[in-house]
């Protein structure tokens, strides 16, 4: 082999940083490709630069400061941690919240995960460069951010739990301005889900990129939209359900692409179905109370898990008979996703890097809590 | 108002062939509850490492998915000695729990642990996390790197922490005083001492109060 030649050869192999802090990044991760010219042959991920110790403060605080706690885990996800926490404490004390307290609990969690589908399919346009859909999509979910607004009094953090039950609730304006603006969503969702369903550009982008296998899902524990875009049918609410889902109606969303577009298929899907959830508790939202009556909190272990927007999180709870946690221990969905990343990435290129790291929806807050 | 959780002697229905497995397998038996809404839940008490192996290798074998590893002090003022870990399975509807004993209950040495991740790769991340939190000893684990604390840090940090309140409290701005005293006078003034500050109990904070970490670098 000449001296050009392995000069060639030579500047074809490198190794490429991304991160932690980078444009398509919301928060901060590393990641280092080993490439073969355009090509991504390894990657390694390096995480731990915003960790925030979370669970260690958990355990110095009270059961009911831990309801405030973890709400700030994650903002896209911050009902689902506070809602499978309060279960978690309820499953250790026998406490059974009333059933008004079930549909709001339920309310407030699809209310989240719609915003937070279309949070992620928008950041998916704005990396692809359609700049005009994403503002587009924003646009429309700012209409949930005002449900969020005037039912809660917050756009993110809605503070909708407390341990047997809800801390708010919902009149009869409020539930037809709620009414109103998921028939505005719905409306706009239909074209959007078309648009990226049918859209040549977005295709062409997205299709047959970052491939994970139903084989290798299974293999790597992935949840949430992740897993369901992959083929696999599983959704905490149907498999092992909890509140009054099993009161309600909806479809359990899957995919068969296993690519980025299948991903944002199925999280689009799922906003649809969520509007749905919500449209059955407003119609079936029962009077009564909104808490049930407190227990003590008994010396014992207990667990917990809910189908959040980017999947399952799970919760376990380790009490010594104080009011303050000796354990408490929560797993979410990104934790398990960010494993696939290395097979998706796999020869892909490297313009596709930071798409294929968007599909997983990852939350650094809440991986490195 | 109806209890949340019911404590059963067996699982019932489709998981009884699991609890018979787990029995004739381990000599043990494991604690059976449903939640309020009718979901099953399972508790396995390993009393020590050695049988852990075998018991992961039955939820494999059933086709199980792990949710996740949770490494844990077994008491709040004995956070170094008595510690714990739980592997939380998914198998259908049921949450089936196996909880380990990690150190000899006579002399309280910490035992070390074999790594699942031949029969469940995504244990990796969980086995990495719990080693540098928790100082626990991991055997054969494939790609024994930290996950989330620098390498400089030292391991077992969830157990060695200094309390925000304890900062505030002035523990740490009293030693940067003594500090600069020293050094100008020769001898720190009795009557600039404050008064020590207790910590909480539960906090075992004296070696990183005392020997600050040294920087490598």
């Amino acid at each position: 082999m000449s001296h050009t030649t392995q000069t060639i050869e030579a500047q074809k192999s490198f190794t490429l940083p991304i991160g932690p802090l980078h444009v398509a990044l919301e928060e901060p991760m590393y990641f280092r490709l080993e490439l073969d010219g355009e090509r991504v042959r390894h990657v390694d991920i390096t995480s731990g630069h915003v960790h925030r110790g979370m669970e260690a403060l958990a355990a110095k605080r009270n059961f009911f400061q831990n309801v405030v706690l973890t709400e700030r885990v994650c903002s896209l996800c911050s009902n689902s941690h506070p809602f499978t926490y309060c279960m978690a404490v309820e499953n250790l004390s026998g406490i059974k919240p009333p059933l008004r307290a079930q549909y709001l609990r339920v309310m407030a969690e699809e209310i989240k995960r719609i915003a937070s589908h279309m949070f992620n399919v928008a950041i998916m346009a704005h990396v692809i460069g359609y700049k005009s859909l994403f503002m587009h999509v924003m646009e429309v979910r700012e209409l949930m951010q005002d449900i969020k607004e005037s039912v809660y009094g917050n756009r993110m953090d809605l503070a909708a739990n407390c341990i047997g039950g809800v801390k708010y609730d919902v009149d009869s304006a409020l539930m037809d301005y709620a009414q109103k603006n998921l028939e505005r969503v719905a409306m706009h969702l239909r074209e959007i889900i078309a648009i990226y369903r049918n859209d040549s550009m977005i295709r062409a982008r997205t299709q047959g990129v970052g491939r994970v296998s139903p084989e290798e899902a299974r293999r790597l524990g992935l949840v949430g939209p992740v897993a369901r875009g992959s083929g696999l049918d599983m959704d905490v609410r149907r498999d092992a359900s909890y509140a009054v889902y099993p009161e309600l109606s909806f479809q359990v969303v899957t995919e068969e692409g296993c690519d980025v577009h299948a991903r944002a298929m199925v999280r689009l899907r799922e906003a649809y179905e969520s509007i749905g959830l919500v449209r059955q508790i407003i119609e079936k939202l029962p009077e009564g109370e909104r808490t049930a009556p407190l227990l003590p909190i008994p010396a014992g272990e207990a667990a917990a898990r809910s189908e959040a927007p980017r999947g399952e999180i799970f919760y376990y709870l380790r009490a010594d008979g104080s009011d303050v946690p000796l354990r408490l221990k929560w797993r979410v969905p990104s934790y398990m996703n960010w494993d696939a990343l290395p097979v998706m990435m796999k020869d892909c290129a490297v313009a596709d890097v930071t798409l294929i790291v968007n599909s997983i929806d990852p939350c650094v807050s809440c991986t490195e809590r | 108002m109806s209890q949340a959780v019911t404590v059963n002697n067996t699982p019932g229905g489709e998981y009884d062939s699991l609890a018979a497995e787990l029995s004739a397998a381990l000599s043990l038996t494991a604690l059976w509850q449903e939640d309020a809404y009718g979901n099953p839940f399972g508790w396995l008490a390993l009393p020590s490492p050695a049988q852990l192996l075998e018991a992961v290798k039955i939820m494999r074998g059933r086709n199980a998915r792990l949710c996740t590893v949770s490494a844990y002090a077994e008491e709040r003022n004995d956070r170094d000695k008595k510690r714990g870990i739980a592997y939380h399975f998914i198998l259908g509807r049921l949450l089936f729990t196996i909880n380990v004993r990690i150190y000899d209950p006579e002399t309280l040495e910490k035992l070390p642990v074999p790594s699942i991740t031949p029969w469940f790769s995504n244990a990796d991340w969980n086995e990495r996390e719990f080693k540098e939190m928790f100082n626990i000893d991991i055997i054969d684990h494939p790609n024994p790197r930290r996950l989330f604390l620098d390498e400089r840090l030292d391991a077992g940090v969830m157990t060695s922490l200094i309390p925000f309140s304890a900062m505030l409290h002035g523990a740490g701005s009293k030693d940067l005083w003594e500090k600069v005293m020293e050094e100008k006078t020769g001898h720190i003034p009795a009557d600039g001492a404050q008064p020590a500050i207790a910590e909480p109990a539960f906090t075992p904070v004296e070696k990183s109060a005392s020997a600050p970490a040294e920087q490598k670098d």
